[in-house]
Order: C-alpha cells, then structure tokens, then sequence
C-alpha cells in the first residue's frame, strides 16, 4: 500500500493533535474526545432513537395484537357471562319482589284460604281478556275464587277443572263489579269495556250525586256475592263530564297490569 | 291416521295460539290461525269435513276461553261449511280463493262477535272497526297465503299414505 506525502502529513500533524489533545484532556481532567465524539454524534444518536422509539413502539403494537385480541375475546365472554347473570339476577328479583307482594296481600287476607298460581295462556282472541291459571280443585280453587296479584284484584275463577282453572279479568267486557269509592263511600258498578281494555282501564259508573274526584281509591264494596269487601282495585284516571245528573261516569286504572299478568294469588271465599 | 293429524295440529296450534303466540301481537292484536286452519281444510276437502273442524276448533276455544259453550263452535262450524261448499269449484292450486275465504271468515267472525257485545250495550262501532276488525282481518289473510300451503302440502302427505294403504287392502 502506498502513502502519498499528503495523507502522510495529514496523518502526522492529526495524531499529534489527538496526542495533545488527549494529553490536554488528562491534564485537566476533561474526556475531550468522547465528549467531541458526543457533541457530533448526540444529534444523530437522539433522531435515530426518536425514530427507533417511534418505531418499535409500532411494531410492538403489531407483535401484540394477537396477546390483545386474545385477551379481548376472553373478556367479552366474561362480560357477557356477567351479563347474563345479572339478568338472571334482576329475574330472581322482580319474582323475589311479586313473591314478597304476594305473601305480603296473604296476611292481609289471612282470614281466606289463598294459594300462589302461575298464568299459563292467555285468551288468543282480540275481543276477551280471559286467562288460564295451573291451580284447580286439587288445590281448593273453586269456582267462584277470587284472584289477586300486586295487591290488587284481577277478577274471579270462572270455571274451575281439576287441575287448572279459567279465570276472567275485570276488564273483560262481560264481568262487572260492585266496587266503592273508599273515600265517599258511594257504592257503583265497575264494568270492562273493550275500547278501555285495551288501554288497561275500565269503565265505573256510580251515583251521579257522588262527589267523586281523579285519584280516588276504588275497593269492592260489601254488596258483592263473589269478591269480599275492602280489596284494591285501582284508583280514578279521569271523570267524565256528563249532563244529567243521574249517573257519572269515571276511568278507573286496576293497579294489576294485565298485560304482563304472571303470577297470582287465589283466595278461596267460600272456605269458612 | 286423518282424524288423528288434524286433531294433533288443532290441539298444537290452539296451545301454542294461548302461550307462545302472545308475542307475535302487533299492537295488541293477534291473528286468528285457527279461522286460517278451518278455511284450509274446508276447501281442500269439502263441507262435512270443514264442519268437523270448525267444531272441534270452536269447542276448543269455548272449552278454554269461552263463559257459554257454543257460540264459537257454530260460527266456526258454519265457515267450515259454506267454505266447504266451495271445494268443487275450484283447482287447490289456486291461492287466491282461499285468500278471500278467509277475509270473508274472518270477517264473519267479528261480526258474530261484534253482535254478541251490542247485545251486551256496548255500541262503539267505529272502534271496534277501526282498532279491531281491520287489522286482525290484515294480519290473518297476509298470514293465511303461509298457512294455506302448509296445510296444502300435508293435505298431500295424509292424501298418499291414504292412497298407499288403500292399495294394500
């Protein structure tokens, strides 16, 4: 290999200058090369690390999407077994709560033999609002038995069979009720009405003398062969305004909801 | 091996009619399968069989539902019949008149029905029409051109083992 007289120089004159330089840096103290070194190279070093940094950060994004997506999938199954046990849950709780409201109207007819009964078909027609319930004469529903739920009355046992009876709601067009105004006393008749039926309402025509007002409580009356005095039915929506005074006529909303009917309570009137 | 499919399918729809079919209420208002059933059947295989039917369907329905047991029975034995009549005139491949069969059953229906509330006092005509009648007529003829094939095809089905074991005889 050959060295021309220039590069021979070059070289020369820069290793004395490093010689001195370093033997500069021993004599105060200071690394003079590596921190020469570091003043060039600190720009580079610190973009390609920004970069790298920035870099890598995306591929451990990618290199982890798959851990990611694993463990999204087992999450979601857990969330989802969550949710299907609080519903489970809210179930048990709003049977807990009709259960409670069920033996709670229990006590309070205590003096009646009653028995829990579950709702199992419903009238497939649009013009009647009869049910199905699983209690019969097995278990001492007879007819005649009325039939409660919420706290509330539903109607009476129309035909008892064996083991499962019919039972026709309060709002069916063909049953009516002597009911009372629990706060005047007036004694009138509570009828189904199918255009009211169907908004959950029913018809109650009493005495037009009687101040009746919205927000009255209605309760059966003490006139009645089938149902026992003093049971709630629901309380006034709206009196309708009527000329003659005669007769009055009045909205009467059935605290029970009829379109979600599902479990009940049957009392047995005729037990003493 | 007739009676036995028939009265399988009643019993079957009319259970299913009282529980499941609840949900399938469009604001209130149900279809009415078993007026589709009987108005099948009656076309398919004449009069006396479309009574039967009609019977065994109505006393169902006043058996569970009904405070009297009759009314249902003879209104349903009654489009059983005058369906059935029409049994000769017509191709069963033809979906249009049981089509119509049903509006006008289901249409009779109501009126029987409205007639026993009038007698009870209740006169809201226009209600009953509007809120009632007319959408339970739509959803039972837009649900009768299903039925009436099902019905058709195991029409068919009892109509060949029929034939089958005819010939062994």
């Amino acid at each position: 290999m050959k060295l021309n007289k220039k590069v021979k120089r070059v070289g020369l004159i820069s290793g004395i200058l490093l010689i001195g330089l370093i033997g500069l840096g021993k004599v105060l103290d200071i690394p003079v090369l590596s921190t020469g070194v570091n003043y060039v190279l600190y720009p580079f070093e610190k973009g390609i690390n920004l970069v790298i940094n920035g870099t890598s950060n995306v591929f451990e994004r990618f290199q982890n999407v798959n851990d990611l997506l694993a463990e999204n999938k087992a999450l979601k199954e857990e969330v989802s077994q969550l949710r299907y046990e609080k519903t489970i849950l809210s179930q048990y709780q709003d049977e807990n709560e009709n259960l409670r409201t069920l033996l709670d109207m229990k006590k309070r007819y205590a003096d009646y033999e009653g028995v829990g009964a579950n709702v199992i078909g419903r009238d497939y027609g649009n013009w009647n609002k009869v049910y199905t319930i699983d209690k019969g004469l097995r278990n001492n529903v007879k007819d005649n038995s009325v039939i409660l739920a919420n706290g509330g009355l539903v109607g009476h046992v129309e035909e008892a069979t064996d083991i499962a009876s019919k039972a026709i709601s309060i709002i069916d067009s063909r049953s009516a009720v002597s009911a009372e105004v629990s706060r005047t006393g007036d004694v009138g008749i509570l009828k189904g009405d199918i255009e009211l039926a169907n908004d959950g309402l029913c018809l109650l025509e009493i005495n037009g003398e009687s101040e009746i007002m919205k927000g009255d409580q209605i309760i059966t009356s003490y006139l009645s062969d089938i149902y026992p005095p003093g049971i709630l039915i629901g309380t006034v929506e709206q009196v309708l305004v009527n000329n003659n005074d005669l007769v009055s006529y009045a909205y009467v909303k059935p605290i029970v909801d009829f379109d979600h009917l599902q479990q009940v309570l049957v009392i047995n009137t005729e037990s003493e | 091996m007739r009676v036995a499919i028939i009265g399988l399918l009643l019993v079957i729809v009319h259970t299913l009619e009282a529980t499941l079919f609840q949900y399938l209420r469009i604001g209130n208002i149900a279809p009415n399968f078993m007026i589709m059933i009987i108005v099948s059947f009656a076309l398919l295989r004449g009069s006396k069989e479309g009574v039967i039917v009609g019977t065994v369907a109505g006393f169902l329905n006043d058996i569970s539902f009904g405070i009297h047991l009759g009314p249902t029975i003879i209104s349903y034995a009654l489009i059983g019949y005058v369906c059935g009549k029409l049994n000769k005139n017509f191709y069963r491949e033809n979906f249009i008149i049981p089509f119509f069969c049903t509006l006008l059953s289901s249409l009779f229906y109501s009126v029987t029905n409205i007639i026993s509330l009038v007698l009870r006092g209740q006169l809201n005509f226009g209600y009953f029409i509007k809120s009632i009648v007319i959408p339970e007529l739509i959803y039972t003829i837009t649900l009768s051109l299903i039925i009436y094939q099902v019905a058709y095809l195991i029409n068919e089905k009892i109509e060949q083992s029929e034939k089958n074991t005819r010939n062994i005889f």
